[in-house]
């Protein structure tokens, strides 16, 4: 049945299309093309130029965005060996109390942001909680330094965007076909091999769903870093805010954004790659 | 081959009884049907054997080793899937290839084993394919390749053909038979399809929907001499009439109310037979002879008339209505092109039988 | 695997525990002590409900919390009627099959990336930031969930129902109106759910496009942070704390009925 497309229902589609082009990809082309340009202090369009880029294609800066790959990775990894186990025991083990374990995952992740980091401040600030019990009991006589650090900064992170690896992991166990399992250990497979060669391979959408839905977000990260790690740490979003909101520094954060953009692009491919790599089954294929 | 034996194994799920009390001995080498209706508790016993569950009480056997509380992976004993459950990610090579992988078996030795077992499943053409690629009937056929490449004691089968259409069932029953031959593995062949069940089966156990055992015994045992009603009535149809036994030690006979009275054979006496008591008389369709006409020479006849017919080609399925209200199913094999009667609706008709080929049970 | 074995069910246990303990035990501190007297987090002293009646009368927040709800159910709205007018299309034959691409940008893109260069983007066609360049952003947010999540469901849709309502005499406008948009009603709340969350706690958006006139719950939450340790932030805390979770029933009732 062939049905034509008349022009009041594409009156009513277009301006889904619109809006996006307009206010995403216009901002972002935006952005690309003022990495380029030199602006005049009126602000208008002087001439086209890689000096911005070339600012940052320098050690310091490239640290910046290696340590923000460090941390997404390592954020990710973490969150995925804290995730992929509890998916399995909520989606295999846990059917009857499901609804509960996941109404408890969900409802951090639904307040709000802030709250939480607010609630890690509380807890580990100088005159936080932690400190507060501790000095109370005897333990120690001066605060423990928990907050403006590294550490700090993985556990709030690690906090945070757990619940993002957990739900497509979940999704994707929850419709596991469990015969397979069981299949495997009918046939002498023990519970590692029954891992590696079967849940492994076949959750590798979940899996990669999980890492991308962490990596990609950490990477740009920037509250975090920003009110858990002081002034000390650096990282892209933290520098970018940096310039972005500073005077006449516009198109510098724009240079830095798109250069970091580049990196976070060619990573993502490469952890897609690996990740690709290391679920697939080794086959004999003739 | 060593046999299995299930001393009085008991399962409950979620607070329900599935499997009260079973005690049952499964003979070695032989191919065994274990026959019931849907959630019987069948499967769930086929689990208990794989191991994929646990029983709460009882002991199993494999041989003289104790395997009750042994993990799935360590014993003997596969399972052939009702869906099969080939590994998707895997291609048929691999999936066959599995458990032998799983023993670190040298890859040339894999390879020759694999290849050989390809060609007798005549699965040669599709060794590189994934799952997804096959038909219903290859799949069974890895299913099956999979399961008993590294020769286990025993291979169970839950339900294997249901996804099949009838055609392809009939040709891989026949092929199981013949792999059972074989191999001389012990095949337990679960299943809620009795014509399967008496296809396969050397030996067969028929299950009630309490998870009880009624009846163990050959396909022709159990069919010509059903020990309950409900074996009567499940395996193939039946006839079943009510009365009282009457001069039990002289000329036997059963009196069934409004009806009359029938002779029935008693060669081996049974604790229940007793003068007066109730008793209940199994006779299945194909052993009732219809006619319009009365016959001579028959211990048993009764009149009726013809309420349906249903042509199967292979035979014709008569449903009488007798004067008591009652009705009764009759088999008659299409044997001839112009039979010599015509019978059809609404006829008044003779059915008669021998007493030798009606069935006694307990009420 | 039926293993019946006691280690690993020991241990799957602690591990469970320790993972939501690890996810709840600072919420749950900063719940128990808003009740508490004290200022700062030491032993409990006394119950009181002092920090609530702050809280309360608290003029400034209730604003910001009313901006938060404005842009969000604006943003909301958008989105949806942006979507449905998508689907709408697409149900009239109108091919959308590539330019649906386009809407995943927003998983590809951080949002730092997103607010950094609406920033740019609002400064440079020299709109004036405020809630209005808020809404716009939220509203971009909400499209790259709404229209993945819904053109999904609508493709899974069954092809016999709206087969059914046409062969019964129906237009292709009745059956997207009496057939498609009911069907699609549960996707619809769950999206709809989901954005305004997103935009009700959104931080990063609010940060780099609300300018100095706005001021939104995540921004007013901020700057208490930034004074300090306070009780009345605690107070705030457990009542959005319950908030949500009203939400997250409410987002669980829907579930149950019908499949994602």
């Amino acid at each position: 049945m062939k049905k034509q497309a008349s022009a009041l229902p594409f009156a009513i589609g277009i301006p889904a299309l619109i809006w996006q082009v307009l206010f995403f990809y216009v901002p972002l082309v935006l952005i690309i093309i003022s990495s380029f340009v030199k602006l005049s202090s009126a602000g208008k369009i002087e001439s086209f130029t890689f000096e911005h880029i070339q600012l940052f294609l320098n050690a310091t800066y490239l640290k910046v965005i290696a340590s923000s790959l460090l941390l997404a990775l390592s954020n990710a990894i973490l969150c995925f060996c804290i995730a992929f186990p509890l998916a399995y025991l909520i989606a295999f083990r846990g059917r009857l109390h499901r609804n509960l374990f996941l109404f408890l995952l969900i409802v951090p992740f639904w307040t709000n942001f802030l709250l939480h980091v607010y609630a890690w401040f509380y807890v580990l600030e100088n005159q936080g909680f932690i400190n507060n019990i501790l000095m109370k009991l005897g333990m120690i006589h001066a605060p423990l330094q928990m907050l403006n650090s590294t550490g700090a900064i993985m556990v709030m992170m690690v906090y945070y965007y757990l619940p993002f690896m957990v739900l497509p992991l979940y999704t994707s166990l929850e419709r596991f076909n469990y015969t397979l399992l069981e299949a495997s250990y009918d046939l002498g497979g023990s519970f590692f091999a029954t891992f590696r060669r079967i849940l492994l391979p076949l959750s590798g959408r979940g899996i990669k769903a999980g890492f991308f839905l962490v990596f990609i977000p950490s990477f740009g990260e920037f509250a975090i870093p920003e009110l858990m790690g002081g002034d000390k740490k650096m990282f892209v979003g933290t520098v970018v805010s940096q310039y972005i909101l500073g005077e006449g520094t516009g198109s510098l954060g724009a240079a830095f954004t798109l250069i970091s953009g580049v990196f976070l692009i060619l990573s993502t491919i490469a952890l897609y790659i690996v990740l690709t790599k290391l679920l697939q089954p080794r086959m004999y294929r003739g | 081959m060593r046999n299995i034996k299930l001393k009085n194994l008991k399962k409950s799920i979620r607070g329900q009884a599935i499997l009260p009390n079973v005690d049952l001995m499964i003979p070695g080498g032989k191919f065994f049907a274990l026959l019931g209706p849907s959630g019987c508790g069948k499967t769930t016993l086929l689990r208990l054997i794989a191991g994929l569950e646990t029983a709460d009480s009882g002991m199993i056997y494999l041989g003289d080793d104790d395997i009750t509380r042994k993990p799935i992976n360590e014993r003997p004993i596969n399972i052939v899937f009702q869906n099969y459950a080939l590994f998707p990610h895997l291609n048929v090579f691999e999936n066959i290839a599995y458990s032998l992988r799983l023993k670190k078996i040298p890859k040339e030795v894999i390879i020759q084993k694999v290849f050989k077992i390809l060609e007798a499943f005549h699965l040669e053409a599709h060794i590189y394919k994934l799952p997804s690629q096959l038909s219903g009937g290859q799949q069974q056929r890895v299913a099956l390749a999979r399961a008993i490449i590294d020769e286990p004691d025993v291979l169970l089968l839950d339900e294997p053909l249901a996804a099949l259409d009838f055609k392809l069932r009939e040709k891989m029953l026949l092929e199981l038979i013949d792999w059972q031959d074989k191999l001389e593995t012990t095949f337990i062949y679960v299943t809620h399809d009795q014509f399967e069940a008496l296809t396969v089966a050397d030996q067969m156990a028929i299950m009630n929907h309490h998870g009880e055992i009624e009846q163990i015994g050959t396909p022709k045992e159990i069919y010509e001499f059903p020990h309950t009603s409900f074996v009567a009535r499940f395996v193939g149809s039946t006839n079943i009439w009510h009365g009282k036994l009457r001069e039990l030690d002289t000329e036997p006979e059963i009196e069934v109310p409004d009806l009359g009275n029938f002779k029935v054979y008693t060669p081996k006496k049974k604790e229940w037979m007793k003068e007066g008591h109730d008793i209940v008389m199994s006779i299945r369709p194909e052993k009732i002879f219809i006619s319009k006409s009365e016959a001579q020479n028959f211990s048993n006849q009764i009149k009726g008339v013809v309420q349906s017919i249903v042509y199967y080609g292979r035979s014709t399925q008569y449903n009488v209505l007798l004067e008591n209200k009652e009705k009764v199913q009759v088999f008659e094999q299409n044997e001839e092109h112009f039979p010599h009667e015509d019978i059809d609706y609404d006829d008044e008709v003779y059915l008669y039988w021998q007493k030798e080929n009606a069935v006694l049970l307990e009420k | 695997m039926d293993r019946k074995n006691s280690l690993g069910k020991i241990s799957s246990l602690v591990f469970v525990s320790c993972t939501y303990l690890f996810l709840y035990v600072p919420i749950i501190v900063l719940l128990v002590f808003s009740f508490n007297v004290d200022r700062f987090p030491a032993p409990w002293t006394q119950f009181t409900l002092k920090w609530y009646h702050e809280l309360f009368q608290d003029i400034y927040l209730w604003q910001a919390f009313g901006n938060s709800l404005i842009i969000a159910s604006s943003a909301t709205l958008i989105s949806l009627a942006a979507g449905v007018g998508l689907i709408f299309y697409a149900a009239q034959g109108g091919k959308i099959g590539k330019t649906l691409g386009m809407f995943y940008g927003n998983l590809i893109v951080p949002e730092t990336v997103l607010a950094v260069s609406l920033l740019s983007f609002f400064t440079m066609i020299k709109v004036p930031l405020g809630l209005i360049t808020l809404i716009l952003a939220h509203s971009v947010l909400g499209l790259g969930f709404v229209v993945p999540i819904v053109y999904a469901r609508y493709r899974e849709l069954d092809p016999t129902l709206t087969e059914a309502s046409l062969d019964l005499g129906a237009s292709t406008l009745q059956t997207f109106f009496k057939v498609t948009l009911p069907l699609l009603r549960p996707t619809l709340t769950m999206s709809a759910l989901l954005v305004f969350i997103l935009s009700f706690d959104d931080f990063i958006l609010s940060y780099f496009c609300a300018g100095s006139t706005a001021q939104t719950l995540s921004l007013y939450i901020l700057s208490m942070i930034r004074t300090g340790v306070s009780p009345v932030v605690n107070a705030l805390s457990s009542v959005l704390l319950f908030l949500s979770s009203l939400l997250v029933l409410f987002f669980f009732s829907l579930k149950t009925r019908i499949r994602f």
